[in-house]
């Protein structure tokens, strides 16, 4: 219960954010939560199934671009563009998930890896219908969330469905395969488990989420670029879900925080924020494999006992 | 369309020369450590600039230069074993994660001390031209060629016939066994990695000269020499020098039927196809660990 009334506490501080920021911290909050949705996907793949995809991002522009297409292109409203584009980020996700996952341990992670950037050369290159390397330009924004506070809101409310998406999946039985399959993948198939195919689901489901950080972001900057779709984006989320704690339910949304935020806030050049995220990711997976959202609880822990 | 053809092929065994020296690298740490090493593509674009920075600061003399890089970098592989992957030893997935860290670190790196755009590393060998019959090669070409093959004669005499190649190889067949016969297994992975680390500097200050120096130059190289020795077979050296050759020339020759803009794809589409038929390459060792 007491967690219930904090949990509600903070979503509404949430939604009053826009209240008090000023447009620039608007802007990088948006952004972060741009950056959790898709790392919602890969941690319930990576933290909870143990599967390292490298090319997470990819599945991010195709939904991006399926809903440019469909909107500008196509002149359908961008609800059911949306949905659409999901369903389709969805659905690569499992068609390509189906063959990257005839593969184990690293064999599966380059797979991934040549899969994302093939996805971000078709893309780059076909410019009948991306538009190429200059990106899709003319994507409108959510009707009645065009302003920077409205959008936040929409961009707020698409991370909280993330998250909600992610704490059922966790919490039902599906969630307790996936668990169950990254512990030991050979006893799970022994209480017969149908491996391939728990795999495959989440792989699609992963992918779906990230289509919708894709959809979402597009409409924010109102331009879809290969750019925002490359291997690096894709090492990025990776680093958001490692450094946020994999395998916990709030490990994203640190993750991203402190991916997007802190370094804004710090007001540090571009590349040397990289330099030390990266070095952040080196030492994390060294001397705290559960991450920030670990560590945090770890502390909680120690503060507990100290009071009692 | 022969002499087409002719050029794309020595087009391609160029770049696979390169990815080949990349492929040996990584199947050098993966066959001893099994430790895949993502970062393997910025130690070769940081053989790049090294390289740049030898040739311009200190010597004026690029063979000097590409052998001071490869010096230099040999010691920045064995620390990266010592600090980053002996202590995640038995735990690929974070030695990925953290292979992911070092990318991320040391291309942002290269960017903030060099800046983000391409430098020019001068060699007299990149603009005389070489005739092969009817068609005519930068000099720089055929010297990639022919150093990477001068390599693996060296790299194959040196694991069959000397006595430490001979260690380094039982430590990849089997780790402890090699340790009972009173092999130091520790000093064969931190050799294998700074062995292998200089062969990606070799790389990179090799094709400097010819594509500019940047902080992403060895994305591709990477990502091509994986595919390399996914193709050959995990594990396996000569695979490593076959896949390399084979994904360099097919993506060149690809270029004659396809757009340009897609050879990279060829290169992964080529790997995924073959690894889907023959799970374990062409040259398929069972590696350690497989089920």
């Amino acid at each position: 219960m007491k967690r219930l009334v904090a949990l509600a506490a903070l979503v509404a501080a949430l939604y009053a954010v826009p209240a008090l920021a000023t447009p620039y911290l608007l802007h990088v909050m948006v952004l972060s939560c741009l950056y959790a949705i898709p790392a919602v996907g890969l941690n319930l793949m990576l933290g909870y199934t143990g599967l390292v995809s490298l090319g997470h991002i990819a599945f991010a522009g195709i939904g991006a671009y399926v809903a440019a297409w469909l909107m500008v292109d196509a002149r359908l409203g961008f609800w059911s563009a949306l949905a659409i584009a999901v369903a389709a980020s969805g659905l690569a996700g499992a068609l390509i998930g189906a063959i990257c996952l005839r593969f184990r341990s690293h064999f599966f992670m380059i797979v991934t890896l040549a899969f994302g950037l093939m996805l971000y050369s078709v893309m780059n290159n076909w410019d009948d219908v991306t538009r190429g390397a200059a990106g899709f330009p003319g994507i409108p924004r959510a009707p009645g969330f065009t302003t920077l506070e409205s959008f936040y809101r929409l961009a707020l409310s698409g991370a909280l469905l993330a998250f909600a998406i992610q704490w059922r999946v966790v919490r039902s039985d599906f969630g307790r395969i996936l668990l169950a399959l990254r512990q030991d993948e050979r006893l799970a198939l022994a209480k017969g488990v149908n491996a391939a195919l728990c795999k495959t689901a989440v792989f699609a489901l992963g992918s779906a989420l990230a289509g919708l950080g894709g959809v979402l972001l597009v409409s924010f900057l109102r331009v879809a670029a290969p750019a925002s779709f490359t291997l690096a984006e894709s090492i990025n989320a990776v680093l958001v879900v490692i450094v946020g704690g994999a395998g916990s339910l709030a490990g994203p949304a640190l993750g991203a925080l402190l991916f997007v935020a802190l370094p804004e806030y710090l007001r540090v050049a571009a590349e040397w924020r990289l330099v030390a995220f990266g070095v952040l990711l080196v030492l994390i997976t060294l001397f705290a494999p559960r991450g920030l959202a670990g560590l945090i609880a770890e502390g909680w822990r120690r503060v507990a006992r100290r009071s009692q | 369309m022969a002499a087409a053809l002719l050029e794309q092929v020595i087009n391609g065994a160029m770049t696979g020369s390169v990815y080949v020296l990349v492929a040996l690298g990584m199947v050098l740490i993966y066959g001893v450590m099994h430790v895949l090493n993502f970062a393997h593509g910025v130690l070769f674009m940081l053989g790049g600039y090294l390289c740049h920075f030898f040739l311009t600061r200190l010597t004026g003399n690029y063979a000097l230069a590409v052998l001071l890089t490869m010096a230099a970098l040999a010691v920045v592989g064995a620390m990266l074993e010592r600090g980053v992957f002996r202590p995640l030893q038995g735990n690929l997935r974070n030695q990925v994660i953290a292979s992911l860290g070092l990318i991320l670190a040391l291309e942002n790196l290269a960017v903030a001390l060099w800046g983000p755009n391409a430098l020019q590393i001068k060699v007299p060998a990149t603009e005389r031209l070489v005739a092969l019959g009817e068609l005519r090669f930068p000099l720089q070409h055929l010297l990639i060629i022919g150093v990477t093959a001068a390599v693996v004669a060296a790299m194959f005499v040196f694991l069959k016939w000397s006595k430490f190649g001979t260690a380094l190889r039982a430590t990849s067949q089997d780790r402890n066994a090699a340790r009972v016969v009173g092999i130091p297994v520790e000093r064969m992975d931190v050799a294998s990695f700074a062995l292998g680390t200089a062969l990606a500097a070799l790389g990179g200050a090799l094709v400097g000269p010819l594509f500019l120096v940047f902080p992403q130059m060895g994305d591709a190289p990477m990502v091509k020499g994986l595919a390399g020795i996914l193709l050959g077979g995990m594990g396996s050296v000569p695979g490593a020098v076959v896949g390399g050759l084979i994904i360099g020339i097919a993506e060149s020759v690809s270029t004659l039927f396809l757009p340009t803009d897609y050879r990279d794809s060829v290169a992964f589409a080529i790997m995924v196809l073959i690894l889907l038929a023959r799970p374990r390459g062409l040259f398929g060792v069972r590696a350690r660990g497989e089920p």
